[in-house]
């Protein structure tokens, strides 16, 4: 999956990356592009110092399984998520920030239920 | 006999009394001393991480630009210190090594201004800060001296004596290791440091917190800045689990995330 990156991404990249702001600088995703995906849920990691929904989706006759990551628990307990949030098998809508190297992943902004339903609150 | 047992018992009673008085004494004084010091109940998060999503990002970090780049919402980093050559060195070589690196915790004094929520538990004897990882120092008020040089050796976390200046705690702490062996993202002070906090409640939900560092080795003058915490009301007690799921790689310098783990 590994891409080369254009010029300009691996200059702003490099620019950005010293202000770091939580565990690793977010110089990793594209926070100029929201997508989203329509998958399964295989695992939800529950782990500092950040939780990840792996996330499977069929893609040109093959599964990819994606990795999504999310802030420490704390903060996803605080906004309403629980360990039990996700559970495996669970069909999921997944807005995200994806990873600038092109590898099938990102960041969580929004996860929706199939019913389109908000998980958590991911408010204030 | 039983007239003997109860003359026993008043004999007993009459030379315990002393002992009893000067224990409640004891009791009293230090109930006085706890009464009057501070209370800063609650689970403080940095103020510029207040309101920290899902994503992992505060509003403050993304609201002027949408992009998380332009804030420095740590400034514990001491990105801006006035570094001397060797500090400078250090700097760049942390810099230049981090992308590969894991970590396990914030240590100090990161864990001071990180997104981890921290508790002040304040006794008359000793403050106890803690966050969310289980990361704690003891900040001993009970009077004593900074232990003797032999008596201290490097720690994550140093050591620390603090004092009372009105509502203000004071911490002094000493022999802290090199932040930045602990930590990828923190400043590479040398074990000579020393630290000066002022601490003090800024209205009923603002925490402040003045910072200072000396060290010779790394630095050409003292350096000092601020940094603030805010309660934060999705908190309803401390969610403790290890910090043991670094997913984050890297790949031609930029970082990634690593694969997860199959079953």
């Amino acid at each position: 999956m590994k891409k080369y990156l254009p010029l300009a991404a691996v200059l702003a990249a490099v620019a950005v990356a010293p202000a770091a702001t939580a565990h690793h600088s977010f110089a990793m995703f594209d926070r100029s592009r929201t997508v989203t995906v329509n998958g399964t849920v295989r695992q939800f990691q529950w782990t500092n110092p950040h939780a990840y929904i792996q996330v499977t989706v069929p893609q040109g006759g093959r599964t990819v399984e994606y990795s999504m990551e999310m802030g420490a628990p704390m903060y996803l307990y605080a906004r309403g998520w629980r360990p039990r949030s996700l559970r495996p098998g669970m069909q999921v809508a997944v807005d995200y920030n994806p990873l600038r190297n092109g590898d099938p992943g990102g960041v969580v902004l929004d996860v929706r239920n199939a019913q389109g339903q908000a998980v958590g609150s991911n408010r204030e | 006999m039983r007239a003997a047992a109860f003359a026993f018992g008043l004999l007993a009673a009459a030379l315990a009394t002393p002992a009893l008085a000067e224990h409640h004494d004891e009791v009293d004084a230090r109930n006085e001393t706890f009464a009057q010091l501070p209370n800063w109940p609650g689970y403080w998060v940095a103020e510029d991480q207040a309101g920290t999503t899902i994503t992992g990002l505060a509003p403050v970090a993304t609201a002027a630009t949408g992009s998380s780049f332009t804030v420095n919402i740590m400034p514990l980093r001491a990105a801006n210190a006035p570094w001397n050559a060797e500090g400078r060195r250090r700097w760049e070589a942390v810099r230049a090594a981090s992308g590969a690196r894991k970590a396990t915790g914030w240590g100090y004094p990161m864990m001071m201004g990180s997104a981890t929520p921290l508790r002040f538990l304040v006794t008359p004897e000793e403050t106890i800060i803690i966050n969310f990882y289980n990361e704690a120092r003891y900040i001993y008020t009970d009077g004593r001296p900074m232990p003797s040089e032999e008596d201290m050796w490097p720690t994550t976390y140093g050591t620390s004596i603090g004092h009372w200046e009105g509502d203000t705690l004071v911490i002094e702490t000493a022999m802290v290791t090199d932040p930045s062996t602990f930590f990828h993202g923190a400043p590479p002070f040398s074990e000579n440091a020393r630290y000066v906090e002022r601490i003090r409640l800024d209205g009923p939900d603002r925490l402040v917190l003045e910072f200072s560092v000396t060290d010779p080795e790394t630095l050409d003058a003292p350096w000092s800045t601020q940094a603030a915490w805010v309660r934060d009301p999705g908190f309803d007690r401390s969610i403790i689990l290890a910090w043991d799921n670094d997913r984050t790689g890297n790949e031609d310098g930029l970082n990634t995330i690593e694969a997860g783990p199959t079953e």
